[in-house]
């Protein structure tokens, strides 16, 4: 078996972990980051997008909240490239409790939250799909976040700054002598290939799986994975964030992110964060509550509906998991199980995965009996050192001076010939998925009908593979997507999946393919 | 002004329908909301594909077919009138050039090298059967809509015959999609350039395979002459929508149904129907200004079915037909929301969601009986059927509509 050493091995690629050997990487210690699949391929990637304001948590966690102020400034300083800067609003639609409209005011000037009060006029100005109904709104510094952008660029800067970073390498073993966790086993997921990696220090932030993580070396951690189901619809029904102003409940949250909106969420607890099905129950709740937000929800086009899984963290059993505060857990194993050379960071939420991050190697530096600051609030993420946010028209912008159409591959979402090759050729990949993740392509309207076609046959020249390997990757592509897709399959929608069933399947006729 | 016959949809069902009828001296009226799927699909006339196996002669399996799932459209048609539909559409718009019949499917390649059996097809087409074996060229063109590299591989992969492709690289142009580049090869020069460069590297035997792009009203000319001066068999491969061939089939029928008389209003949606208990007396069409009525003595729902949106499901799972809220057959079971089935290439619930009709294609209620005497329906409306999987759409289409006409005629006589 091969095997590496390293300082510091940060266990999972979201935001945390991605966030961790970023700084671990900045403070000048030799880090690797391990990941079972892609970079934000867990909860990161499913999240709704919502940079917090702390609005959100203003009555109910507080603490929650101070840190998503805190955040929310550093993160559009440092990366405002992954950051659209959308505002949001907190409105009382006439099913919500006007009066609580003050208990949230209180909330917010409590615990920093940047808030006013505006005129309903003013709130139906700028989003004229609100329901017309709204008794009060409250406008904060929400935002929205790309979140594949952010893990990237968090990876990348790690890069720059001398860490590893594997994808594809699930954990099978944590290596141990006597009380002390020394390093990891690892299995690449591609090759089949294990490799033994040796650390003075582990960092545990597999989030919600991060349980299982612990349990490899003897450790407990006691992680709620709490589903949430979101549903992104084609267009941007709103350009602000929209909550609802009431204690927090399912549904109650639509972000205008890139080119979709997405409302969410629903907050219950499952056993497996692997397994997360998505009721019809739990969908027509989020239809019926964005009718409330935005009448005529339930007439617009539903493009894919998924769900993720949040690492709520708790000493205690809890029936409620929307109890659990949204405040991170940090877990020293020395003094919690008595395993040295461990630690575990989870709970949280991606909008303060850099102070997760901050707190995580901080307990790491203590264990090497080190004492090195932390710089990830000052250095912004590659791309984002002009401070520019990102907004709806970049890749338009990006496209315009020169266009050729004929050389739009993802007509949707704007990917050119030219940065899908470069990214094929970056990423060294022949699954289609990890190219969605890093350009979102095929996330548009047509789900990948038009270009997903286009991209195999790219991919098969770009990657040098054979014609079998290319029809996996289409064919995985089309499964995947489908998994999103069938659940929310109604209205328009059943039109396009229709018509894309009639390129796949009669035009192309991927089904008689030999894989 | 009143019609005889007034045709909703303008795919290939409603243009058959409406063409047989004009031919018969009826005055009609084709309404529709947009063009239909001659826009997106190849012109191929698919009668049967896939059974349970690849069919190689559509005229044997048809009548097994039909028994072994009832229901499907098929089983309401005899074998002659799906080949008496074949022989009048060759014979209506010669100009197209479409070879075969249903005694053997040909078999032409996808664009991504998959086997598609076709019954009927342009002369542009033809030239790619892959049942001749041998050596075949596939022409690369930099169309985003073609990868020749990696069709040919499949289909050499697949051992049926050896492929190999040729990218050539035109010079820039405005519009290099499909149809910027039938417009090209409607230029003297580009087929020069074509055929001068591909001359010296095409081989001895091959057939010479392009996109679907070798012009747009003058389709013929140009393949015949790339032919003729590459001295090979040259054929059209049908790629992506925008489908260059399904929009000449589009253009000659429609030119066909004109200049027998009939009209076409495209771009304004049926948006209801005005009918009795026993017969549909009008249809409600949405005009620029206002909803305006149109009234005829039969009708023919060339609608299409849930791509085209003839058949429509809302967020509640309510699954019904636009126009004139016929029931439904091959609905499934279960309240709400239809359950897909989780694995993509599975029959879906819906596949075969459309209206039940009778022998004279009329649609019927769930007794059976018809719903309006004076109704027809036509193609993907119909119940029943899976035609992107079967490979029968466009030969349900045709049949159907031809079929549709001929129980008008019938009635009016």
């Amino acid at each position: 078996m091969a095997s590496l050493e390293t300082e510091v091995l940060v266990i999972g690629g979201g935001s945390t972990g991605a966030g961790v050997v970023r700084d671990a990487a900045m403070r000048g210690f030799k880090a690797v980051l391990v990941e079972r699949r892609d970079l934000a391929d867990g909860t990161t990637g499913r999240y709704h997008g919502l940079l917090h304001s702390g609005g959100r948590y203003a009555v109910k966690d507080p603490l929650a909240a101070e840190e998503c102020v805190a955040e929310n400034a550093i993160l559009r300083r440092i990366a405002a490239d992954c950051i659209e800067d959308t505002g949001g609003l907190f409105v009382s639609t006439p099913w919500d409790d006007p009066a609580f409209g003050d208990t949230f005011l209180e909330g917010c000037r409590a615990t920093g939250v940047p808030v006013e009060e505006i005129p309903v006029a003013e709130a139906l100005r700028r989003e004229p799909r609100l329901h017309r109904g709204i008794s009060r709104a409250f406008a904060v510094p929400d935002a929205a976040m790309d979140p594949w952008k952010l893990v990237w660029g968090c990876a990348r800067s790690a890069q720059e700054h001398g860490a590893e970073i594997r994808l594809y390498h699930r954990v099978v073993a944590l290596e141990r002598d006597g009380q002390r966790v020394t390093g990891a086993v690892l299995r690449n997921e591609l090759t089949g290939k294990e490799v033994r990696i040796h650390a003075q220090v582990v960092v545990n932030a597999a989030g919600a799986w991060a349980g299982q993580i612990a349990e490899l070396a003897g450790g407990r951690v006691n992680v709620l994975p709490g589903k949430g189901i979101m549903i992104a619809m084609n267009h941007r029904l709103v350009n602000t964030v929209v909550n609802r102003c009431k204690p927090p409940a399912d549904g109650d949250i639509i972000v205008p992110i890139r080119t979709v909106s997405v409302i969410g969420t629903t907050d219950s607890k499952v056993a497996d964060p692997d397994d997360l099905e998505v009721t019809q129950s739990e969908i027509d709740e989020m239809l019926d509550e964005g009718d409330r937000l935005v009448p005529g929800f339930r007439e617009a086009r539903a493009l894919r509906v998924w769900a993720g899984a949040r690492p709520l963290f708790s000493a205690d059993e809890v029936a409620d998991t929307r109890e659990v505060s949204r405040s991170h857990a940090l877990i020293d194993h020395r003094e919690r199980d008595g395993v040295e050379g461990l630690v575990t960071i989870t709970g949280g939420k991606a909008s303060t995965f850099r102070l997760m991050a901050e707190v995580a190697v901080d307990a790491a530096c203590a264990q090497l009996g080190v004492d090195r600051p932390c710089q990830t609030h000052v250095e912004p993420l590659p791309d984002s050192e002009d401070g520019r946010f990102y907004t709806l028209g970049a890749r338009l912008r990006a496209h315009e001076p020169r266009p050729k159409p004929d050389e739009l591959i993802c007509e949707c979402e704007l990917i050119t010939r030219e940065r899908l090759e470069h990214a094929m050729e970056r990423r060294r990949t022949a699954n289609l998925d990890d190219i969605r993740r890093t350009l979102r392509l095929g996330m548009g309207p047509c789900q990948g009908g038009f270009c997903i076609f286009r991209a195999t046959g790219i991919l098969h020249a770009v990657q040098r593979l054979d014609s079998r390997e290319a029809n996996e990757s289409l064919l995985a592509f089309l499964q995947e997507r489908w998994k999103g897709v069938h659940p929310v399959l109604y209205g328009d929608q059943v039109r396009q999946a229709r018509l894309d069933d009639w390129i796949f399947q009669g035009l192309l006729g991927v089904q008689h393919l030999s894989t | 002004m009143s019609h005889d016959t007034i045709v909703i949809g303008a795919g290939l069902a409603g243009l058959t329908a409406a063409l047989r009828l004009a031919d018969e001296g009826q005055r009609v009226l084709v309404v529709a909301r947009g063009v239909g799927a001659t826009h997106l699909a190849p012109p191929t006339i698919d009668v049967l594909g896939f059974a349970d196996e690849r069919v190689e002669s559509p005229a044997e399996a048809l009548s097994g077919f039909s028994a072994a799932h009832p229901g499907h459209p098929y089983g309401r048609l005899s074998p002659e009138v799906v080949s008496a539909g074949i022989e009048w559409f060759k014979a209506r718009l010669p100009a197209l050039g479409y070879q075969g019949g249903l005694e053997e499917n040909l078999l032409l390649p996808t664009a991504v090298g998959a086997a598609k059996p076709s019954a009927v097809v342009p002369e542009t087409m033809n030239g790619g059967d892959l049942r001749a074996g041998g050596r075949f060229v596939f022409v690369g063109l930099r169309l985003k809509d073609f990868y020749p590299a990696y069709l040919a591989e499949n289909l050499t992969q697949s051992g049926q015959v050896e492929a190999r492709a040729i990218d050539l690289d035109p010079p820039p142009a405005d519009d290099g999609g499909t149809l910027g580049l039938a417009r090209r090869f409607e230029q003297s020069s580009f087929r020069d350039w074509v055929a001068r460069e591909l001359s010296r590297r095409v081989g001895q035997n091959e057939r010479v395979g392009f996109p679907a792009v070798l012009g747009r009203q003058s389709a013929g000319d140009v393949w015949r002459e790339l032919e003729s001066r590459l001295e090979r068999p040259v054929f059209e491969v049908a790629t992506l929508p925008p489908s260059v061939p399904g929009i000449r089939l589009f253009e000659a029928m429609a030119s066909a149904l004109r200049q027998a008389g009939g009209r076409l209003l495209i771009g304004q949606p049926v948006i209801g129907a005005e009918a009795g208990n026993s017969r549909v007396e009008g249809v409600i069409v949405q005009e620029a200004a206002r909803p305006k009525t149109y009234r005829a003595r039969s009708f023919v729902l060339a609608s299409g079915g849930l791509a085209a949106g003839g058949i429509r499901v809302d967020s509640y799972g309510k699954v019904s037909e636009a126009v004139f809220d016929l029931p439904l057959a091959g609905l499934p079971e279960a309240n709400g929301r239809p359950p897909f089935r989780p694995t993509y290439l599975d029959e879906q619930p819906l596949d075969r969601v459309g209206v039940a009709v009778d022998d004279a294609l009329r649609p019927t209620d769930l007794e059976g009986a018809p719903r309006f005497e004076n109704l027809h329906a036509a193609g993907a409306a119909l119940a029943g059927a899976v035609p992107w999987r079967e490979a029968s759409g466009n030969g349900l289409s045709l049949a159907t509509g031809y079929a549709a006409a001929g129980s008008i005629l019938e009635a009016a006589r």
